[in-house]
């Protein structure tokens, strides 16, 4: 689905990334790699397959896009380094013409030297790309630079007949911010309250709905 | 040989000879059985002393092994102090009674023995006392029982123990505590066995009267190699059961919860007795009842307490201590009293809206007028027209004993893989040895080789190899044990060892200090600074969170919303229902002799000429058009549970037709079916339409089993340890690994097909939500009942209140009970118009 906010194009796919076309980039937010292991580490069973999972979505989405930039708004990994934090390097090697730019996020606590050979751009505060402001946690008063955050995991719940609910991650775009989607399928949603003139683009898994 | 001849039971009989009281022949039959070595069940009626009957049967032995020994004068007296009874109960209210009873009898009988009580309200100093030196006689749950097995060099406790007793076993059975239970009872006695193996370990259950008694004794003690009996008292406890009733039937509504409008009735009632305990359904309701009590009689104030499961600890112990002392008049309450607290100034008890079950009215009943030979007197409030039926039929049943049964529950992956990571974290355990002893109790006795291969496996490893859990640590095999070697890993599994999850909850507290209770996350979420509620009877004015607690201060209102928390909503019994429809046919015959079926005559007499009372060989199925849509409103008595899943699949097969959507209502009573278009129906495709053939095949397709599974998930995963629960005023440490249950269905379901824990998931489901064997048999009994299908022209007083139901899902309580007033008022006026119609015509005649 292709929506335009500040007079931009932008293309939200289902597999919950945003594609720039004009500035050739795609953003994605709150990637947690590692989180599995790390729950596995901690005695709780989570199969392996959902971060490899998440890494081969990924990877087809650049495969769509060919994108010169993944611009990543924080938490890309979710601890410290692990077992799928190296499978990741090994995958990285498969995209090195790729920038990719990562904005810290609360959980990214890997060292300086890690995210170099990983061949990543850290940015410690915020990436300025008019019209846009990219930040991982929307700050509390916000300028005139339209802001693209993630940080919260966006979702929202559509209401049926039938007391049927179902929740759905979501694209979140209101007055002068917009909040992404967690990219890993193995995160946890929290309901926002809509406030007017609020956009929500459930994600589907027939794709991308507006509601 | 008796045991009449011994020291230690002539010691006892005199000692009660004292206090004239003489021993019920239960009572002896069980001290008999229990020096010969038996295990066994003691079913008796409320207030005849079964905890004597087997406190008392271990305090015989012991006096009369301490005879024994001054006998032989060894003045080298060994050392025997230590844990002699263990005494299982599923409510901390109960254990503080149980204690002061016991300690009483000790020290009348000048035996040295401690008692103490184990369970989540224990402070942390108290444990460390018993882990130094042990009790005589532990009162303990059967989480604290896990507990103890969670902690290091547990066997040392156990060098004395000669019994252990499961109390309230008839309610501990049926749900995975009572898993639990078997499950601990099942290691402490392997340690027994192994560390001294030529004692006798006996386990025995109290249990009330339930329809399963055999079965109750083979789920507490499966093992085939022990003497076991059943000793039921051959004494009748005389239960009086009185319905509030109104003056006339119009003072009743025709559908609702409450009851308020026969509150004023229940005044005198309160006045005439010494203490009335008041029990309501759920929580939510007990605080209106305490603040509408109030309005009404001011004088109540400070004389009356509410009591439930979301007050504080201390308010609650300050409350039980009240009743003791026969301060409080009256108590408002929930199943939180239940169960066999012996209150003994109480000599009233009520029940306010139906019971929904047999056993549980018979249970509370017997809260009041505890001691032998005096009789249980309960008053019945009915809440709607409809539950004086039930009163009939409920007094019917008490009489006739026709009491529920309990389904013990087998197969829960998640309490068995509860229960190894607890072996892992204490002493560690030997797979092979568990696995017999596992293998040995009731709910794991179909356990298959390959299944404990699974869960040893996820435990361990994650999960099979071939879903790939690389990393993963948990429990490990350390010198021939299996164990946990992680610090974190065994501390949070303590914290949450357990089977009741509920919904997040936080603590209620003021400003200036002192807890009140709980609340839902979900309630206090939707309050904003200001707004005021009620808790534990008091109109509080919430101000904000603070970790995970709510601060609030006292509100100068005089009433407030009150939370509704999530209990389960309790389904009616078959047993009652059957009993129900019976009492259907009775009162338009006016053969019975129930006060309240005359009362609600006029009611039925109105249903007859509107539609039909169904009588019990019938079926009835109302068709009604009303600018909502069509409605089709049939009548099962089956309980909302098997409603549900009746009318989704009814809808199923009547879309399968001609497609036509439909919108779902249900109560205890019946079911509804609403539509925008006319529903296509005649006596002739209803059997077919209610046809038990290809049932599970038509339920699987009508119902999102999914759904439902992943609803039953939710529990799994917090027992077996995937998700953990945040704890009412206390900060979650480990947010990193904080997640959803659902989204572990989602990655199980996606990632790792053959996780038994989600098999589980839709067993449940299918057992115990959709409930097919009862559904199944309704079918049939409609295949054989006679088919009636009424056109009415407006609501009937049967179909009213599965239509306020209906509407009662997102609608608080207030506007609800206008809601009420104004549709009944229509139904009422549609009918006049009716009337008016037909003078019209006959204007026109003259």
């Amino acid at each position: 689905m292709t929506i335009i906010c500040k007079e931009e194009e932008l293309i939200l796919n289902k597999e919950r990334s945003i594609y720039w076309a004009a500035q050739k980039m795609l953003i994605i937010s709150d990637l947690h790699i590692g989180k599995s292991a790390h729950f596995r580490k901690h005695g709780i069973q989570v199969p392996s397959g959902v971060g490899e999972g998440d890494l081969q979505r990924l990877a087809r989405l650049i495969d769509l896009y060919d994108p010169q930039t993944l611009l990543i708004t924080g938490d890309m990994f979710h601890h410290k380094s692990n077992s799928e934090v190296a499978v990741f390097s090994e995958w990285r090697k498969e995209f090195s013409q790729l920038r990719f730019q990562l904005i810290k996020g609360n959980h990214d606590q890997l060292r300086p030297v890690e995210y170099a050979s990983l061949n990543i751009e850290l940015i410690q505060k915020e990436l300025i790309c008019a019209p846009f402001r990219f930040i991982h946690e929307k700050p509390e008063s916000t300028d005139t630079t339209y802001t693209i955050s993630g940080h919260i995991h966006p979702g929202v719940t559509l209401y049926g007949k039938a007391r049927q609910r179902l929740n759905f991650p979501c694209f979140y775009f209101g007055e002068n911010n917009a909040i992404l989607p967690a990219f890993s399928a193995f995160t946890g949603l929290s309901r926002i309250q809509p406030q007017k003139n609020d956009r929500f683009y459930a994600i589907t898994p027939s794709g991308v709905v507006a509601v | 040989m008796g045991i009449e001849t011994s020291k230690g039971y002539k010691q006892v009989t005199k000692w009660l000879k004292l206090s004239r009281k003489k021993p019920f022949r239960f009572q002896t039959d069980a001290w008999q059985y229990y020096a010969e070595g038996y295990c066994g069940l003691v079913n008796a009626p409320t207030g005849f002393g079964k905890t004597f009957s087997l406190f008392l049967a271990v305090v015989i032995e012991e006096l009369n092994r301490t005879a024994e020994q001054t006998k032989t004068a060894s003045k080298k007296k060994k050392k025997d102090t230590g844990l002699k009874l263990i005494w299982i109960t599923p409510l901390r209210a109960l254990a503080k009674d149980l204690a002061r009873a016991m300690r009483e009898v000790c020290m009348e009988l000048e035996l040295d023995w401690q008692v103490s009580v184990r369970n989540g309200d224990t402070t942390a100093a108290e444990k460390l006392k018993q882990k130094k030196q042990m009790p005589e006689v532990l009162i303990i749950t059967p989480e604290s029982m896990h507990l103890l097995l969670a902690q290091k060099d547990t066997a040392a406790h156990f060098h004395q123990l000669q019994c252990i007793v499961a109390d309230e076993w008839h309610e501990l059975m049926g749900s995975k505590r009572g898993v639990m239970a078997e499950l601990a009872i099942s290691r402490i006695r392997g340690i027994v066995q192994e560390k001294h193996p030529e004692r006798l370990l006996r386990i025995w259950g109290i249990s009330a009267t339930i329809g399963n008694m055999e079965q109750a004794l083979e789920v507490l003690v499966p093992y085939q190699e022990v003497l076991k009996v059943i000793i039921k008292a051959d004494i009748e406890k005389k239960i009086t059961i009185k319905s509030i009733l109104p003056d006339h039937i119009d003072m009743l509504p025709w559908a609702g919860h409450l009851g308020h409008k026969l509150a004023h009735k229940l005044l005198p009632i309160i006045h005439k007795s010494k203490t009335t305990l008041i029990f309501t359904n759920t929580r939510g309701q007990a605080e209106l009842w305490y603040q509408n009590l109030l309005v009404l009689d001011e004088n109540l104030a400070g004389q009356i307490a509410i009591h439930h499961g979301s007050i504080d600890y201390e308010l609650r112990n300050w409350i039980e201590d009240a009743l003791h002392s026969g301060i409080l008049k009256a108590v408002i309450s929930t199943s939180s009293l239940d169960l066999g607290v012996d209150f003994k100034p109480v000599d009233t008890v009520v029940q306010i809206g139906s019971p929904k079950g047999v056993a549980r009215f018979l249970q509370r009943a017997g809260r009041s007028g505890h001691s032998p030979h005096e009789t249980s007197v309960i008053y019945f409030l009915p809440t709607h027209a409809l539950e004086l039926v039930e009163a009939a039929a409920i007094k019917e049943a008490a009489k006739t004993q026709q009491i529920e049964s309990r389904d013990p529950i087998v197969m829960a992956f998640d309490t068995l893989i509860q229960y190894l990571v607890t072996l892992a974290v204490g002493d560690g355990f030997d797979d092979h040895k568990i696995y017999l002893e596992v293998k040995e109790t009731h709910a794991f006795s179909e356990l298959l080789p390959s299944e404990w291969g699974w869960i040893m496996q996820f435990i361990s490893t994650g999960g099979d190899s071939l879903s790939a859990y690389t990393e993963f640590s948990k429990v490990l095999k350390k010198d021939g044990l299996w164990k946990v070697e992680s610090r974190q890993i065994a501390m949070r599994h303590r914290l949450h060892i357990g089977t009741i999850v509920s919904d997040p909850m936080l603590k209620v507290k003021y400003l200036g200090g002192g807890y009140i209770g709980m609340v839902e996350e979900s309630f206090i979420s939707k309050m904003k600074p200001g707004n005021s509620f009620t808790l534990a009877g008091r109109v509080l004015e919430f101000i904000m969170v603070k970790e995970m607690t709510a601060l609030v201060r006292r509100s100068k209102l005089k009433r407030a919303i009150t939370p509704s928390w999530m209990g389960g909503r309790i389904s009616l019994s078959a047993n009652l229902g059957s009993i129900l429809r019976k009492k259907y046919n009775e009162t338009l015959d006016k053969n019975h002799e129930d006060e309240e079926l005359d009362i609600i005559l006029p009611l039925f007499e109105r249903q007859a000429k509107v539609s039909h009372v169904p009588k019990s060989d019938e079926f009835l199925i109302e068709l009604i058009h009303t600018k909502d849509g069509y409605h089709f409103f049939a009548y099962p008595f089956e309980g909302r549970q098997v409603h549900e899943v009746m009318a989704a699949l009814i809808a199923y097969r009547l879309s399968r037709k001609t497609p036509i959507s439909f919108s779902i209502a249900m109560n205890d009573y019946g079911f509804e079916l609403l539509s925008e278009y006319p529903i296509p129906l005649d006596e002739e495709n209803i059997k077919a339409l209610f046809s038990p053939e290809n049932l599970g095949e038509d339920i699987v397709g009508s119902i999102n089993s999914t759904e439902m599974a992943k609803r039953k998930f939710r529990d799994i995963a917090c027992i077996s340890g995937l998700v953990f629960q945040g704890f009412p005023g206390k900060y979650t440490a480990n947010k990193h690994l904080q997640s959803s249950a659902a989204l572990f269905f989602n990655v199980f379901t996606d990632y790792d097909k053959h996780n038994l824990l989600l098999r589980q998931a839709y067993e449940e489901a299918f057992y115990q939500q959709i409930e097919e064997p009862r559904l199944l048999a309704a079918l049939q009994r409609i295949q054989l009942s006679k088919i009636i299908l009424i056109k009415a022209e407006s609501y009937t007083p049967l179909c009213f209140p599965i239509k306020v139901d209906s509407l009662r899902e997102n609608m608080s309580t207030e506007e609800l009970g206008q809601r009420i007033e104004r549709m009944t008022a229509e139904a009422n006026q549609k009918m006049r118009p009716v009337h008016m119609k037909s003078r019209k015509k006959n204007d026109h005649h003259l």
